[in-house]
């Protein structure tokens, strides 16, 4: 097996109501404070003029959020950033608003707006659109974070890429009751080792 | 070190039929599984879509009842698989599952027969992999319209680079629900007849449902079929529109041909879902590519657009083209109907054939390009 | 006329998520696609599903939509005269 050494260079978490960027805290508010209100408030301490988060469904919008404070830390994105990322519940804050629409008794209706949220992965094509990245993306839906899964897929993409190793990756648990996301950049440079101890420990740690 | 990693079998379950040969024996003969349905459960209008029938396969499983519908469809694949190939469940065996949307069909009805909780895709992996008793749990993976193609490259990566796993089984499917079909009518996606891709006058797509395998190996066997280039892209363009300079699949047959070397193709399994601007986005894709000449075509017309599936079953139905040295027509296609030419099968040909492209693309602006080869 | 023009406008801004517009930022002829709002087509399917709800108008050729998407003067005008 070869030796991989590839690093950490930022990451993120967002926990309950609480946004940190390696280790500090860029924005907490209170356990009850709805999460699209939450993510509105991320939105504007950013100060960044982008309207279309708003059209953003709740796992896009955590997710655009701390891409944007980890690339703060980490530098500019390459555009051929690999993107892997994975959760429990897909996009289930879309899905379920979709199968609300077009089963309720009253003038059931599909939104083409809510639809289209209704996959994972439209994540991805967001934060690709944003940071313009035109690179590979992989959506996987695990039951629990699983280190030991991304770790060795992670470093086998990054093999893959010619040079300039760089990628996107993390969980990214997203529903309106709980909010359970680790997102981070891996490149060739950090104090951090990429590797699946320390991702279960800072995963871990982070989670106070 | 890498490995070269191949393919030594494959399974297909569709409306037209269960078994690969079968089903490329049905395109064969022309056999078109889109039909007019008139379905209050899926849509309050009459749609055009591929179905499979119910109860003729569902006792072909053990304990079928514990099973939601597409669970089963999943389980008959891959105990297909499993069977004909003697595949061991141990810990060297990567289980790979590609669904665009699951068990969705549970969420909000209030007819359905499973409670919602299994409408999560990790409930389907853990039913399925209970079923076999897979030593390592079953990964599956999401990513819309590419899902299926993207699956094989996954597992083809993971075999590459070493590691625990030594052979992979990768298994794609989704159904009919009123989910999808309310989301593509409101996008107004849905053609109203059976689907023309590429054709000028094609009007949208039509929703199927499959379920399609392939078993990956770093050993080749008689038989085995390639896997000698990948290349993935985002158009990072757009959530819903295709990219109209086809800037992301442009990008990923490039990389793909690159890693593939000098292999010259001779046909591509396009995405082809017949909206106006997917396929439009393509044939730019395919002539700056240099594959204006290639022969092309897309299944969506005999399959409709299987999502999940789609990426696998129409690799696996390619795959048998190669076997059986036989070019399968695109099925409604008479007029070219891009504005930059592409060259569509319009006729069943006997020649011999060594490597294709397969080429998906979807929502969330992913493209995913696919080089296969004769060992 | 000029109250359905303001209900369009405030039924837009909600439809939307234009979060960051009120009422009163949209002219009656701004351009709603293109350099004017910047609307893109998810957004326009969302119009043609507001005009089927609200107002028992359907839209099934996306080229007519073009037109009576141009601007909310366009759609007020529409609606006046197709509303059931």
């Amino acid at each position: 097996m070869e030796l991989h050494n590839y690093r950490i260079t930022a990451f993120c978490t967002i926990r309950g109501r609480s946004i940190r960027v390696n280790g500090k805290e860029f924005l907490g508010a209170d356990p009850s404070t709805p999460l699209g209100d939450f993510l509105k408030l991320a939105y504007r301490k950013l100060a960044i003029d982008y309207p279309k988060f708003h059209k953003m469904d709740g796992l896009c919008k955590a997710i655009f959020i701390a891409t944007e404070l980890i690339a703060r830390e980490s530098g500019r994105y390459k555009h051929h950033t690999a993107l892997i990322f994975a959760n429990r519940s897909s996009s289930y804050i879309s899905d379920a608003r979709h199968a609300h629409d077009i089963f309720r008794a009253d003038n059931p209706v599909a939104s083409p707006a809510t639809f289209v949220y209704t996959l994972p992965n439209i994540a991805m094509g967001e934060i690709s659109i944003r940071h313009q990245l035109q690179s590979e993306n992989v959506f996987f839906i695990f039951d629990r974070y699983l280190p030991e899964f991304l770790v060795p897929y992670a470093n086998a993409t990054l093999d893959n890429q010619q040079a300039d190793a760089s990628a996107l990756c993390g969980w990214t648990e997203i529903t309106e009751g709980q909010c359970d996301l680790l997102l981070y950049h891996i490149g060739t440079s950090g104090s951090q080792t990429h590797s699946i101890e320390y991702l279960k420990r800072l995963y871990n740690e982070e989670d106070e | 070190m890498k490995h070269d990693v191949y393919i030594i079998g494959d399974e297909a379950i569709s409306p037209l039929g269960i078994g690969s040969e079968l089903n490329f024996q049905r395109l064969r003969n022309n056999d078109r599984a889109i039909v007019p349905i008139m379905d209050t459960h899926l849509c309050d209008h009459t749609i055009y879509a591929a179905r499979i029938d119910e109860g003729y396969w569902s006792h072909l499983i053990n304990d079928a009842p514990h099973y939601t519908r597409l669970e089963r469809l999943f389980i008959l694949a891959l105990q297909r698989l499993i069977n004909r190939h003697d595949i061991p469940v141990d810990g060297e065996t990567l289980v790979i599952l590609s669904t665009t949307k699951g068990n969705v069909s549970l969420l909000g009805d209030p007819r359905a027969a499973f409670p919602e909780q299994r409408a999560r895709i990790p409930a389907m992996a853990a039913a399925i992999g209970r079923y076999f008793g897979f030593e390592n749990q079953p990964i599956p993976i999401s990513n819309a319209c590419i899902s299926g193609s993207l699956a094989i490259s996954v597992a083809r990566r993971l075999l590459r680079y070493g590691g625990k796993y030594k052979r992979a089984v990768v298994v794609g499917g989704d159904e009919l629900s009123k989910f999808i079909v309310s989301g593509f009518d409101a996008f107004q996606a849905l053609a109203d007849g059976p689907c023309r891709p590429f054709d000028r006058d094609r009007k949208g797509l039509n929703l199927g449902e499959a379920v399609a395998g392939v078993y990956l190996s770093t050993v080749p066997v008689a038989g085995a079929v390639k896997i000698s280039g990948v290349g993935s892209s985002n158009d990072a363009n757009h959530i819903s529109g295709p990219s109209r300079t086809g800037e992301g699949l442009y990008l990923s047959i490039r990389e793909a041909m690159d890693e593939a070397g000098d292999v010259a193709l001779d046909f591509i399994s396009a995405h082809g879902t017949a909206t106006v601007y997917n396929d439009e986005m393509e044939a730019i894709a395919f002539q700056r590519c240099g594959l204006s000449a290639v022969p092309a075509h897309s299944l969506k017309g005999y399959f409709g657009h299987t999502l999940g599936a789609s990426g696998l079953l129409e690799t696996v139905m390619a795959i048998h083209s190669l076997k059986n040295s036989e070019l399968v027509p695109s099925a409604g296609f008479a007029h070219q109907g891009t504005s930059q030419p592409v060259n569509i099968i319009t006729q069943p040909t006997q020649r011999p054939l060594n490597a294709f492209l397969k080429t998906a693309s979807g929502f969330g602006g992913c493209n995913i390009a696919t080089i296969f080869q004769n060992v | 006329m000029s109250e359905l023009t303001q209900e369009l406008k405030a039924k837009i801004i909600a439809q939307l998520n234009l979060e960051d517009l009120t009422v009163a930022d949209l002219d009656d002829n701004t351009p709603l696609f293109g350099d004017g709002l910047g609307l893109d087509s998810i957004d326009a399917l969302e119009l043609i599903v507001m005009l089927d709800k609200s107002y028992g108008i359907k839209l099934s050729d996306p080229k007519e939509g073009r037109k009576v998407f141009e601007t909310i003067q366009t759609m007020a005008d529409f609606i006046e005269a197709n509303r059931t």
